[in-house]
């Protein structure tokens, strides 16, 4: 694709897009987090100030950091947060460092496309067969189910992304650079 | 293939996965699929997702999230600022003092951080600089923070305990106060070596006219007090069976966060974007880990790899020491590399039979596993603490903090010793307020 590679081309496009979506994706998921926070104050409340019984809270926080964790695995992705063990990439050149990022990016990357293709069949089943939680709630489970979708496909747009990255040099493989020479 | 063969193809696969760089998670889980795709066929893959989402949906796990957001509103807070100083102020008559009021703070923040890392770069800010300017070594004032900081993952709340709670169905609750007197235990070791090695190089105290007010000192409490009433709270809440862990977690970060607004008033949006942020990207980053390890132990036990490591150990019929030796140096060279929550997850399925047939009790093996962890956040090459030690005091070189930390790994190898010889250090706390088991 001619001028893809240009300041404002294509793939710059693609880059701030997927980027201000991870970001939003991610201060969404902050959010469900203090959500959860708060709704669990309102459990302990209900339950063990005024007595009385509590029917969505427990399944409304769990949903919560469940939806958290699958929403915001790509900004978190996207800020280097996703933990993973450098020794090798530290004590390699930089030639095969960059061979070594390719190969796990694409690897995760198709970890990512896989588990988002299954979460995708299983939440279209739990809204075609209307599952309710067996809770005393008994929750619509596609609802809570579509973060796992969600979250992957954002996901894999953020692999993507940091794979186009990776390979037109406009970050180097695993992060090391001059900003993470630690010695 | 036998399931020997299969158990050892999967775990250097594995190994080999996780040391290439690739996110602990996506790694776990990239693994799990490619196996299942070998060992059982394409309509294996069937159960992936519900098997990954059914991971994360435990009301246990929603603990997590809520004592990572204890320690993010404290750790960007200047609280660790304010209890390093109260210490000081009290303290620093004492021998050594600057020194017990920078491990006892470590102390003191882990009670209130279930991390390792928030709980050394809190105290560090402060301590670091503050005994490098009285004259402290270079290797003694970056060494013990970095070894008061793995208190973190000791002294509850604990994330790490949290983890092998729910790896191995043992009770949260009984771990947590199983690392209070190991945790106090370790804390006086570091004192005493601390103590020792500035004693034969020679004390650095404050100026001998220096001396600090009794307004001073009663000054500092305000600020310390309502933290240190949390602890209490989340303490007894959790103990006095009024809540469960996620409850009292969940309270006590709501709490936490209220504290930091009133008193440091952090009541800007970007205060608190902050606690939120990396209250989200902590959590975000161990549940993954998380999801990625339940798909990889239903691989582990639907192709009964588990099981078969487990009955081989036990067919080898080593002395049940020799076989806790083996088992401590085989989570060391894990913690060499690998990041606490993975190994623990990844490991625990496995180990947890392998304990309880040889007899060990699993909330003491959970001490262990714990403090076997904590030599893995100052030991190098991953060594967490030692590189946020680093960015704190960057004209140290590496290699000076990492020889300061030598003498912290023999103590949390002493602390192994004592506790295997007095198991009772662990178990004795939890059996006492609630009741043995079995």
């Amino acid at each position: 694709m001619r001028g893809a590679n240009r300041p404002g081309g294509a793939v710059d496009g693609y880059l701030r897009a997927v980027g201000l979506l991870s970001r939003a994706a991610g201060v969404f998921a902050a959010g469900l987090i203090a959500f959860g926070v708060l709704v669990i104050c309102d459990m302990v409340i209900e339950r063990y100030l005024l007595g009385r019984d509590t029917v969505w809270q427990i399944d409304v926080v769990t949903y919560c950091v469940v939806a958290a964790t699958f929403i915001g695995s790509a900004y978190v992705l996207k800020t280097r947060g996703h933990v993973n063990v450098d020794v090798l990439p530290l004590h390699v050149g930089p030639r095969v460092r960059f061979w070594l990022a390719l190969a796990t990016g694409l690897l995760a990357l198709a970890f990512c496309v896989v588990l988002f293709v299954l979460g995708s069949l299983y939440w279209h089943e739990a809204w075609a067969n209307n599952w309710r939680s067996d809770t005393v709630w008994r929750a619509r489970l596609w609802i809570p189910y579509a973060a796992m979708p969600v979250g992957l496909g954002l996901l894999v747009l953020q692999y993507v992304a940091e794979l186009i990255c990776l390979v037109t040099g406009r970050t180097p493989p695993f992060g090391i650079g001059a900003d993470r020479l630690r010695e | 293939m036998s399931p020997t063969q299969e158990g050892a193809l999967v775990l250097i696969v594995t190994l080999a996965m996780l040391l290439s760089g690739v996110p602990v998670a996506f790694g776990l889980g990239a693994v799990s699929i490619v196996f299942l795709l070998i060992f059982q066929g394409f309509d294996a893959l069937q159960v992936v997702a519900e098997t990954f989402y059914s991971g994360l949906n435990e009301f246990t796990l929603v603990s997590i999230p809520m004592f990572v957001m204890m320690g993010a509103a404290i750790g960007s807070s200047p609280a660790g600022k304010d209890l390093y100083e109260a210490l000081d102020r009290w303290l620093y008559r004492l021998p050594g003092g600057l020194v017990i009021s920078n491990l006892g703070a470590c102390a003191i923040f882990a009670a209130l951080t279930g991390s390792s890392p928030a709980c050394c770069a809190a105290i560090g800010k402060m301590g670091i600089p503050e005994m490098r300017r009285r004259g402290y070594p270079d290797d003694i004032a970056t060494g013990s923070i970095c070894a008061g900081g793995t208190l973190g993952i000791l002294i509850p709340p604990s994330i790490t305990f949290i983890l092998y709670g729910i790896a191995t169905e043992t009770s949260i609750g009984r771990l947590f106060l199983a690392g209070v007197l190991p945790g106090l235990l370790l804390t006086g070791l570091f004192m005493l070596w601390t103590l020792f090695i500035i004693w034969k190089r020679g004390f650095r105290t404050h100026a001998p006219d220096f001396r600090y007010s009794w307004r001073e000192k009663f000054q500092s409490i305000p600020k310390i007090a309502p933290f240190l009433a949390i602890i209490v709270g989340v303490i007894y809440v959790l103990y006095g069976g009024v809540a469960t862990p996620s409850e009292a977690a969940g309270v006590g970060a709501a709490l936490c966060v209220t504290l930091a607004v009133v008193i440091y008033r952090m009541w800007r949006a970007k205060d608190w974007w902050l606690i939120l942020r990396d209250t989200m990207r902590e959590s975000v980053m161990i549940l993954t880990i998380i999801a990625a390890a339940v798909l990889f132990g239903y691989v582990l036990t639907s192709l009964y790899l588990t099981q078969t490591l487990a009955q081989a150990v036990a067919d080898m019929h080593v002395n049940r020491w020799v076989l806790m030796g083996i088992i401590n140096l085989f989570l060391l060279v894990c913690g060499f590399f690998i990041p606490p929550a993975a190994i623990i997850l990844m490991t625990s399925p496995i180990l947890y039979p392998i304990i309880r047939a040889a007899g060990f009790d699993p909330v003491w093996f959970g001490v262990i596993l714990t403090i076997n962890m904590e030599v893995g956040l100052i030991h190098p090459p991953v060594g967490l603490n030692i590189y946020i030690v680093n960015s704190i005091a960057p004209d140290v070189p590496v290699t000076r903090v990492m020889w300061g930390t030598i003498p912290y790994v023999l103590c949390m190898f002493l602390a192994i010793v004592i506790l295997s010889v007095f198991p009772e250090i662990a178990t004795w706390l939890p059996n006492h307020l609630m009741g043995a088991v079995r």
